[in-house]
């Protein structure tokens, strides 16, 4: 009753907002109904620069920032724009995270673990879709409880796990899981996997299945080339997720050594807010005291996403086609 | 005849397994021992690290979680407060942003790859680098006054005003925060057949009504999907305090067995919460009848 009658109530503030453009309408030439689109898109455009403004602004922000000196950082007048580009701030943090040395960390975690997540989870999400048999929805709540569970519940017998198997200080720990749909994030893509092929027709499998194809070559030579788009939006949001965590390899892989680019990160933030004295030692060693600011920090802060961001240029277009095919609403 | 029938159904859950055995090896492999041991652990007391022995110690760690340690419960209702404000913000900004983002427009592409940069930055490390410069807050004092005017707040009395200031504080992170849900309501838009607004429009249905009646509805599933995930997803958070708390009484106190008893009563409440918010869901739910007939509409086109 309250609902219909606030229903009725919207209805009647939007047939009151038609009847106003409908008088201006009637002052221009256009004729009613064109005006009415055009304002509708007009509020649509405004708004969605709008809300673009505010998802942009940390990379905006990160950019300008970087290229800043410290006279500038200082300085109010300098919003936006640096009087100066200093592109030294990059050279810097590039010297100070290590950066040739470390990329092959992170990049090893993360093709690594990204490959293991398509491979295993489109896997078992197609049983899950497909077959049915004993103890499926007994095996469906652990996903669900897997996706649930937070890390750090069972991460010290995890730690003593990997101790055990001699698995400290290698990226194993991080790897192996993946290959089994666990790991960061794995019961969400089984989850994504499933629900994408619970909308695919079985027709294809079905007259593969009559030409005599075995189960696991239908799935190899039909489902996987259909299942593409899946894989792709995958693919990215592993990506990005590996290359952003360093929880997990901050733990297992403790040697200065092998710690990965945000950990890194991570460093450069003491060593930016070391105060002055203990600094003496470094600018000996040839480091410009001056320089050492949140500029060369956001210079740090973005090529160490660089490798991501690059990835998502060139798998963009797939991505967003996934995304509009994937049909998660499916079931 | 009945036999191989018969056959036919081992044969299918055999494949069955195959297809599901990655996930059961990693089961036992990398989750039951080590949830087992964190159960055992939260219930007793680290003798030896190496051979792994545990004496029986009872409740006693669950009972010093609320009873003695005086900074766990206030951090933790704390944590549950913001979750409850967030989550529902969150849903509501990538649900209108995600309906946005599924019209006709121009510049579809730019705008959905620029809703997508803060995903790309992570709300893990390298945003937090950002949030210590308190980038949010200058977009929130550029936004300041041209969104709505102070000097009409200022009507209202103070109480509007902070918590108008509150609301901006939050909405720039949640905004920040939406990237994966603006994704997954996004392609639960797409697959809803676009027969069905035509035929709505043929019967005379304003934009407002077809939301409420076709889009809402259809969307539904999804959006208890994304429920779900943001709430798992801000309790887990890497940045979460009470996360951070277990983590360094875990490894900087060694405190491992109260770091597992806290961890275990953490995890128990978040498992309440979804399991009573899919319950309640469950029931506005929209699922069979349309649903086939949209499958058919599908097929026939």
């Amino acid at each position: 009753m309250i609902k219909k009658r606030a229903d009725n109530f919207i209805n009647k503030i939007f047939k009151s907002i038609g009847t106003i453009i409908l008088i201006r309408s009637v002052k221009s030439p256009k004729n009613f109904k064109s005006y009415m689109q055009k304002t509708g898109r007009c509020v649509t455009y405004v708004l969605a620069f709008d809300l673009v403004f505010v998802f942009l602004f940390p990379f905006l922000f990160m950019i300008f920032t970087s290229l800043k000196t410290n006279a500038d950082l200082n300085d109010v007048t300098v919003n936006w724009i640096p009087t100066t580009f200093n592109f030294k701030n990059y050279v810097m943090a590039y010297k100070l995270i290590n950066y040739n040395e470390h990329i092959k960390n992170s990049l090893l975690i993360t093709i690594g673990a990204s490959i293991g997540h398509i491979i295993s989870c489109s896997f078992i999400g197609y049983g899950f879709a497909r077959y049915e048999f004993p103890l499926k929805n007994v095996l469906f709540v652990f996903v669900i409880v897997v996706l649930i569970v937070p890390i750090q519940t069972f991460i010290v017998p995890m730690y003593i796990l990997f101790s055990n198997m001699k698995w400290l200080n290698t990226y194993l720990p991080i790897i192996a899981p993946t290959f089994f749909g666990l790991g960061l994030k794995g019961a969400l893509f089984i989850f994504i996997f499933r629900q994408f092929y619970l909308g695919l027709p079985k027709e294809l499998e079905k007259a593969a299945k009559v030409d005599g194809c075995g189960f696991l070559r239908t799935y190899w030579n039909i489902v996987l080339p259909i299942a593409r788009s899946a894989l792709i939006v995958t693919l990215v949001l592993s990506i990005v997720w590996h290359w952003n965590d360093f929880y997990e390899p901050a733990i297992y892989v403790y040697k200065p050594a092998l710690a990965v680019l945000p950990a890194r990160l991570n460093s450069l933030v003491t060593f930016v807010n070391k105060p002055p004295e203990e600094l003496m030692s470094d600018v000996e060693s040839g480091l410009d005291e001056d320089a050492l600011n949140n500029a060369v920090l956001m210079a740090g802060t973005f090529i160490v996403i660089l490798p991501v961001i690059i990835s998502f240029i060139f798998l963009q277009r797939k991505f967003m086609q996934g995304i509009e095919r994937t049909g998660l609403a499916g079931d | 005849m009945k036999k191989i029938k018969l056959n036919m159904r081992h044969k299918e859950i055999m494949e069955g397994y195959v297809f599901v055995l990655p996930f059961i090896l990693g089961l036992l492999m990398f989750f039951f021992f080590p949830l087992f041991v964190s159960i055992k652990l939260s219930f007793g007391k680290l003798d030896k690290v190496l051979g792994f022995e545990i004496i029986w110690l009872g409740i006693e760690n669950y009972l010093r979680a609320f009873l003695v340690d005086t900074s766990f419960v206030p951090m933790f209702i704390n944590v549950v407060k913001q979750t409850f404000i967030k989550v529902p913000l969150i849903i509501i900004a990538s649900l209108l942003i995600g309906i946005l983002l599924n019209k006709d427009i121009k510049f579809r592409g730019f705008f959905r790859t620029a809703f997508f940069i803060p995903f790309l930055l992570g709300m893990g490390d390298v945003m937090r680098q950002l949030l210590n410069l308190e980038v949010d807050k200058q977009v929130i004092s550029m936004a300041d006054g041209t969104l709505v005017p102070r000097e009409l707040l200022v009507y209202f009395g103070a109480n509007v005003v902070s918590a108008v200031d509150n609301f901006m504080g939050i909405i720039v992170l949640v905004l920040w925060n939406s990237g994966v849900q603006i994704l997954l309501f996004l392609s639960g838009l797409q697959s809803i057949p676009v027969s069905l607004y035509e035929a709505a429009k043929v019967d005379g249905a304003t934009e407002w009504e077809m939301f409420w009646k076709i889009t809402l509805p259809m969307i539904s599933p999804i959006m208890l999907l994304n429920i779900i995930y943001t709430l798992v997803d801000s309790f887990t958070d890497v940045t979460n305090p009470i996360l951070a708390y277990i983590q360094s009484n875990a490894f900087t106190s060694l405190r491992f067995e109260y770091a597992a008893a806290m961890g275990w009563i953490y995890f128990l409440f978040i498992i309440i919460v979804v399991v009573c918010v899919m319950s309640i869901l469950n029931r506005y739910i929209f699922l069979a009848e349309v649903k086939g007939g949209a499958k058919n509409d599908k097929k026939e086109g």
